[in-house]
């Protein structure tokens, strides 16, 4: 493939992945790695330090939106992030220790049973009066942000955190093991668990994504996975994407986040699952 | 303790979501324009021309042998941004280091961003999270 025409296909591939990746919390890698590696023909390894930096980009040009509006929760997001790369760091030590495959079954059976959780709350647009949690109190894991779509100030406080937290620690073992993002268990644990407004739990998610991700963007840097002319279209289209997806985002539904979500979660069950059973789908 | 938490979660967090808010911005865009910058340097050398792109890694991961188009270290990076002509590929990789660093940036941040709003206890999570991103880096065994 001649250079200008990867690098304009690239750029605007990013720019939708982008997009996606900031109204949903993700980092783009989900949707990045398998269109770089199946039809560009992308080695994976420079595909995984695209997503990586990828990740960064998206969350630090979404950041900006998410942080006026108070969408994104800073507290909540340090506090669960004690935890995720806990969890990253238990991951690395445990590599070649612990069988990767049984991890990978109960990951896809616990995302499967978030999918049925998904769906149960598929319509459900605030979540009601919660369970008062001594954790949540403690440290202040609650917030206010203004919902543009309807139009009033939405007040909201987060429970069973240690669920959340839990979640977390595992999503955090998992992506130090098998080197995937964990954005999208990030926003499960929020929403499902912890039952945060579905736009705070991506908000949130996207700051946290940024933060997680460089821990180890390091990695890739220096194992040389990071090849300019694959991630230069990449950081540029998914600056671009995360400024629109930002944009669009703070005027959606939170049912209709949830709804362009519960894609993703199937997909990344099933493919957890049969993973786990040895079939790779990537 | 009610009273106290709900204002911790309201409006009062402006300040420190402002100061992060900014870092992410300014090293979002400055990374951003280091690399586009860089890929008009490459077109303006004929970079474009070639034809075709290496998308396959010819050698195992590892620092020893790489494309020299790869950058692994930062003093490598600056080592190609002090010869002349300027390679463009050095240009991009310093936006791209610059994007790297920025989370990290937004951590150390918000420490103070905290402190300012009396609020220790979040400036303690956030040393923690702090110190564990740079322990992570330095597992990564680079200057990364």
């Amino acid at each position: 493939m001649p250079l200008t025409t990867f690098f304009v296909a690239v750029l605007l591939t990013s720019v939708g992945a982008g997009t996606v990746g900031a109204v949903l919390g993700l980092g783009g890698g989900i949707l990045l790695v398998p269109i770089l590696t199946m039809f560009f023909g992308v080695d994976l390894h420079y595909a995984m330090g695209a997503s990586i930096i990828s990740v960064i980009a998206n969350s630090s040009g979404a950041a900006a939106a998410y942080l006026r509006t108070g969408l994104s929760n800073v507290r909540i997001g340090f506090f669960l992030v004690m935890a995720t790369i806990s969890g990253a760091l238990t991951g690395a030590l445990l590599m070649n220790v612990v069988p990767v495959r049984w991890l990978e079954l109960i990951l896809g059976l616990a995302l499967s049973y978030s999918v049925v959780a998904t769906i149960q709350q598929i319509n459900v647009e605030l979540p009601r009066e919660v369970p008062s949690d001594w954790l949540a109190m403690r440290f202040g894991l609650e917030g206010v942000y203004y919902d543009r779509r309807l139009g009033e100030e939405v007040k909201y406080r987060a429970t069973h955190v240690g669920r959340g937290v839990a979640a977390m620690y595992g999503a955090g073992v998992l992506s130090g093991l098998l080197g995937i993002g964990s954005g999208a268990f990030k926003v499960l644990a929020m929403d499902t668990f912890m039952r945060l407004p579905m736009k705070v739990s991506t908000a949130t998610s996207n700051f946290m994504i940024g933060i997680t991700a460089a821990a180890s963007a390091g990695i890739y840097f220096t194992r040389g996975d990071i090849h300019p002319l694959i991630v230069a279209p990449v950081v540029i289209g998914v600056l671009v994407g995360a400024y629109l997806g930002s944009a669009v985002m703070t005027r959606m539904r939170n049912t209709t986040v949830r709804k362009v979500f519960l894609p993703v979660v199937i997909y990344l069950a099933l493919s957890m699952v049969l993973r786990g059973v040895g079939i790779h789908l990537l | 303790m009610r009273g106290q938490s709900e204002l911790k979660g309201g409006m009062r967090t402006a300040g420190v979501e402002r100061v992060i808010a900014q870092v992410l911005l300014w090293g979002g865009l400055l990374g951003g324009l280091l690399v586009v910058l860089g890929v008009i340097l490459f077109v303006g050398r004929g970079g474009f021309e070639r034809p075709g792109l290496e998308v396959q890694r010819l050698v195992r991961p590892g620092r020893a042998d790489h494309p020299p188009e790869v950058f692994v270290s930062v003093p490598e990076v600056l080592r190609a941004l002090r010869a002349r002509p300027v390679d463009p590929l050095a240009v991009i990789a310093l936006g791209l280091v610059l994007l790297l660093i920025t989370p990290v940036a937004s951590v150390a941040a918000a420490i103070p961003g905290f402190f300012g709003e009396g609020d220790r206890q979040y400036a303690a999570v956030a040393g923690i999270v702090l110190s564990m991103l740079l322990i992570s880096l330095l597992l990564a065994g680079g200057a990364g």
